[in-house]
């Protein structure tokens, strides 16, 4: 593929498959994250562009290799999966489930395991983006998901420019993605993955068309800025918006067509590439998932254990086999969008 | 003082064509001078605010061509002479007014200037604007040089007089910026009378008796036209071919029949007066050969009118064959030249004119033709500015919105300067009116957010209808008022946001903001040298309804250079500079493309053209990687 600007238009700007990941952001100043799309702003002719390399559709094709290697599971490789919870709800006004994420971030920066964790803010007048949080205050503010990637890795990239290091990225799948593609990339991927300290990967099934979603909600009387999204899990089929003016519920049916065109093309549904992997439980809405994946990740998890901060049970057979099958529908799902997609050429 | 402006003549003065019109208008007496700057008339209204410094005289610019008109004809209706200029498009707005006005007469002497832009040099036409004197039933006379300028608008002023109606002077941008010797008469002297007799009101009833009166005051006009001496025939009474020109290509006609060495074989005729047209002159004329070639600016005005009148007195004069823009001899566009001419002649009568040793000798000294430029906003021009914010917001919002845009520096818009964002470009406050239409289409399914855009003069000259019209009728329009403090694409003439006037006055400014609150429309202002803050206000106003206006201030960049100039000193730091890598492509010299930055292929870096950069740093903010680094000037 040649490594152009032009070509990631084309595949991806173009086809509307952008899934606004923001791994292309702030790179240069031809890609913008703003209020809730990556705005091309203008033309660039340099080659080698870092964007079409990091860009986790410009290829269509997952990069995991854990794909084939795993296909039986479908939640790629892994350690250990298990469920957990936040030991202490100190932060946590806004955490979702088990607040695992916040209060694994919390207990990094506060004991400087990692300088800084990109993560995602809250919506103000403009859609929810990427953060640097550099306080145990920076990450209880963004606590909670926004069903959004939120252009978040413009972030990463920005801090990276910035000289910053040693960071966590908490992340959709998606981000994961990027993260990985950007390891292989030239000319500096390699140096900028050593920025990385850890990866957080969310589970997704898909994200929000963050302009569509406002649209949608202004047109049933929502206006401001919304406090906290939810989907409690299955089999509620409901989408909670809570704002100032309270607490709103739609059909989950409603909000699907909100979904963004490019989270189609995914297979993953448990953010495979990262070092720890983090979703709900079926029917335990006080409890997450965590499946740790790599050596790193691991060794992260087993000091928050050892010191408390988060608490660990076995996930029940009945629950991995659920969200196994999950994430093999979401596979399959996703390579029948990749090829109509190439059918649509 | 000025000698341009001496009460004696009898001297000769290197004279502007333009200039030559406003001392014709001062040896006629003129009192009362209007105008709207545009080019290439703005110089005639220009040296008459100069002139009322010194004698006692008043000159204006006015808001727009037709308030100057009305204006120029309120001291006419009291008995005084006056003048108004304007280039071809003003006359267009003048019109409404000019086509009643022919009908309730005049008093004091008073003459229009259009002074047209053959090829549209600097318009955003090219247009015609003789047409109007006929639509007017109006004389409409053509000056082909600075002296006759100055003794035709001195004549024009007495003509008027003669038939109570307004005279039109047409100049074309070759006369009112050639500048030649021209010998002054002298000024007379003035005394203060303007009385308006309310026993002889002017107005247009009945409107057919005073139409009729007109035509006779044509005739009129005809007659007291052939006994003056602005006609001029040269070449033999048999002649092969007959030349009918007017205005300024007289000089091209009779240049190339003399360069072609054919004045025994051709005859020229140049008419003064092209409206009504000299029948009795062309009469006789007529006669002196069966071929009539017609050089003239533009529209094939005195070419149809005298196939008219042959076919009137074909009986007479005989059959014709006729060269000209029917014909195909001459562009039905364009600027004529001698050598369009020569060509045309050379071809009729078989005589190579191109020296082309000359031409093979002169491609040889010159090295290289000089580069293509493009249009450019100024270095440190906050239209540039603007544009940017422009370009980002709308990339932002990523509907396909687009820029209504309007006249002024600001047109360029619709070039890599500004962004190529400008997608309409038409009349004086067009603009506005557009976004006023096109705020209102919601309802047939449009979905594309405009912007528009206008300046402060062009605020004043029209696009305050429009506003109030999109406010009136509840339109979704979001209106950028880019107020630079000047009418800077003409020249720096004063307007109401100014605070002086054309005579130096000092007034107090009227004050856009304070106007537009008025309206009852959302009103802010922001700087453009601010460019993401803009960019991120404009973004916000597209996502809401109704009516909201952005003042964008900051001075023009010529004004602001005479003013105190610029804070900064600019350098790249060629370490910084990423070039043609990735993470820029030569961002500030290929999109952002202000000329005080240059490609250094050399050593494929960005430098700084110190001779061009003004220092108003803005550019540091577009850079992707902080490479472009302002440093204070220190304070002088």
């Amino acid at each position: 593929m040649e490594q152009f600007q032009g070509e990631l238009i084309d595949r991806v700007f173009d086809r509307g498959i952008c899934v606004k990941c923001g791994a292309c952001v702030g790179l240069c100043p031809y890609f913008r994250y703003f209020d809730g799309i990556v705005a091309v702003m203008d033309r660039c002719v340099a080659g080698t562009g870092r964007c079409v390399q990091v860009c986790p559709r410009a290829g269509y094709k997952s990069t995991a290799p854990q794909e084939n290697a795993t296909d039986g599971n479908g939640i790629g490789i892994y350690r250990s999966v298990f469920k957990a919870r936040a030991s202490v709800d100190t932060l946590h006004e806004g955490v979702q489930y088990g607040g695992v994420v916040t209060a694994l971030l919390a207990y990094g920066i506060e004991n400087s395991f990692f300088g800084g964790a990109i993560v995602t803010d809250r919506e103000g007048a403009l859609a929810p983006s990427g953060m640097l949080a550099e306080s145990v205050t920076d990450i209880a503010r963004c606590a909670g998901s926004r069903y959004s990637a939120a252009g978040s890795l413009a972030v990463f990239n920005k801090a990276i420019k910035d000289g910053k290091g040693n960071l966590a990225v908490v992340g959709l799948p998606c981000q994961m993605e990027a993260l990985e593609r950007m390891k292989h990339s030239i000319p500096d991927g390699a140096q900028r993955e050593s920025a990385v300290s850890l990866r957080i990967g969310i589970f997704c099934t898909w994200a929000l068309d963050y302009r569509m979603l406002k649209d949608f909600l202004r047109a049933n009387g929502v206006t401001g800025a919304v406090k906290k999204y939810d989907i409690p899990p299955p089999p509620s089929e409901k989408f909670v918006v809570f704002t100032e003016q309270g607490r709103r519920e739609f059909p989950l049916m409603e909000i699907r067509g909100l979904v963004q065109k490019g989270c189609s093309l995914c297979r993953d549904m448990t953010a495979e590439h990262a070092d720890i992997s983090i979703g709900t439980v079926e029917g335990e809405e006080q409890w997450n998932t965590v499946v740790l994946r790599t050596e790193k990740g691991e060794a992260f998890f087993e000091e928050a254990l050892n010191k408390n901060i988060v608490e660990k049970a076995q996930l029940p057979d009945q629950n991995l086999n659920h969200l196994s099958t999950a994430s093999r529908n979401k596979r399959k799902r996703g390579k029948n969008a990749e090829l109509e997609l190439s059918r649509e050429g | 003082m000025n000698e341009l402006f001496e009460i004696k003549g009898g001297d000769e003065r290197l004279l502007q064509g333009n200039e030559a019109i406003a001392r014709g208008a001062l040896e006629a007496g003129v009192r009362f001078c209007a105008g709207y700057p545009g080019n290439p008339s703005s110089e005639i209204l220009e040296t008459l605010a100069e002139a009322a410094k010194e004698l006692p005289i008043y000159a204006e610019w006015s808001i727009n061509e037709k308030v100057a008109l009305e204006a120029a004809a309120a001291a006419s209706f009291a008995g005084l002479r006056a003048i108004v200029s304007m280039k071809q498009n003003g006359v267009n707005v003048v019109s409404d007014f000019l086509t009643n006005l022919t009908l309730s007469g005049t008093g004091g002497g008073l003459v229009l200037v259009t002074c047209d832009d053959p090829g549209g040099i600097s318009s955003t036409n090219e247009e015609d604007a003789r047409l109007f004197a006929k639509l007017s039933d109006v004389p409409l006379l053509e000056p082909a040089t600075p002296q006759e300028a100055l003794e035709m608008t001195k004549w024009a002023f007495e003509l008027s007089e003669r038939i109570k109606n307004i005279v039109i002077l047409r100049s074309v941008s070759r006369l009112s910026h050639t500048r030649a010797n021209v010998l002054l008469g002298s000024i007379p002297p003035y005394e203060n009378r303007a009385f308006f007799d309310t026993k002889s009101p002017f107005h247009t009833f009945p409107v057919l008796t005073k139409h009729l009166g007109r035509h006779r005051k044509l005739d009129e006009a005809m007659a007291h036209y052939e006994g003056s001496s602005f006609s001029r025939y040269d070449g033999p009474e048999r002649a092969e071919m007959l030349v009918i020109s007017s205005g300024s290509s007289w000089n091209y006609a009779a240049e190339a029949v003399e360069i072609l060495g054919l004045t025994e074989r051709i005859g020229v005729l140049k008419l003064g007066m092209t409206w009504p047209l000299p029948v009795n002159i062309l009469r006789r004329y007529l006669k002196y050969s069966e071929r009539i070639f017609f050089v003239e600016e533009l529209d094939p005005f005195v070419e149809e009118g005298v196939k008219a009148l042959c076919a009137e007195l074909a009986s007479e004069v005989g059959i014709k064959e006729f060269y000209g823009r029917s014909s195909g001899h001459i562009p039905i566009c364009g600027e004529l030249s001698p050598s369009v001419i020569l060509g045309v002649l050379g071809d009729i009568f078989s005589i190579s004119w191109r020296a082309e040793e000359y031409r093979a000798r002169m491609k040889s000294l010159l090295p290289q033709p000089s580069p293509p430029r493009e249009f450019g906003f100024c270095p440190g021009c906050p239209h540039r500015g603007t544009y940017y914010a422009i370009k980002e917001a709308l990339a932002w919002d990523g509907r396909n919105g687009f820029v209504s845009g309007d006249i002024g520096c600001y047109s360029m818009g619709i070039w890599p300067t500004g962004f190529s964002q400008v997608k309409s470009v038409h009349a004086m406050g067009s603009g506005v009116g557009l976004a006023s239409g096109y705020g209102k289409l919601g309802q047939f399914g449009f979905d594309q957010p405009v912007i528009t855009v206008c300046g402060d003069s062009t605020f004043f000259h029209a696009a305050i209808t429009a506003l109030i019209n999109a406010r009136f009728n509840n339109s979704d329009i979001l209106l950028l008022v880019l107020d630079n403090s000047a009418t800077a694409m003409t020249g720096f003439q004063p307007h109401p946001g100014t605070g002086s006037t054309a005579m130096g006055e000092k007034v107090e400014p009227v004050d856009i903001e304070t106007v537009c609150r008025s309206l009852g429309v959302g009103v802010e202002v922001g700087d453009p040298y601010d460019m993401e803050h803009t960019a991120e206000t404009i973004y916000r106003l597209m996502q809401e309804a109704g009516q909201r206006v952005l003042i964008l201030k900051r001075k023009c960049a010529l004004v602001q250079g005479r003013q105190g100039g610029f804070p900064y000193t600019m350098r790249v730091d060629q370490q910084k500079c990423l070039g043609e890598d990735c993470g820029c492509g030569r961002y500030c010299t290929r999109i952002f493309r202000c000329p005080g930055l240059i490609w250094d292929s050399s050593v494929k870096k960005a430098r700084i053209d110190e001779v061009i950069c003004v220092g108003c740093g803005i550019c540091a903010s577009a850079c992707p990687s902080e490479a472009i680094i302002r440093q204070q000037k220190a304070p002088n």
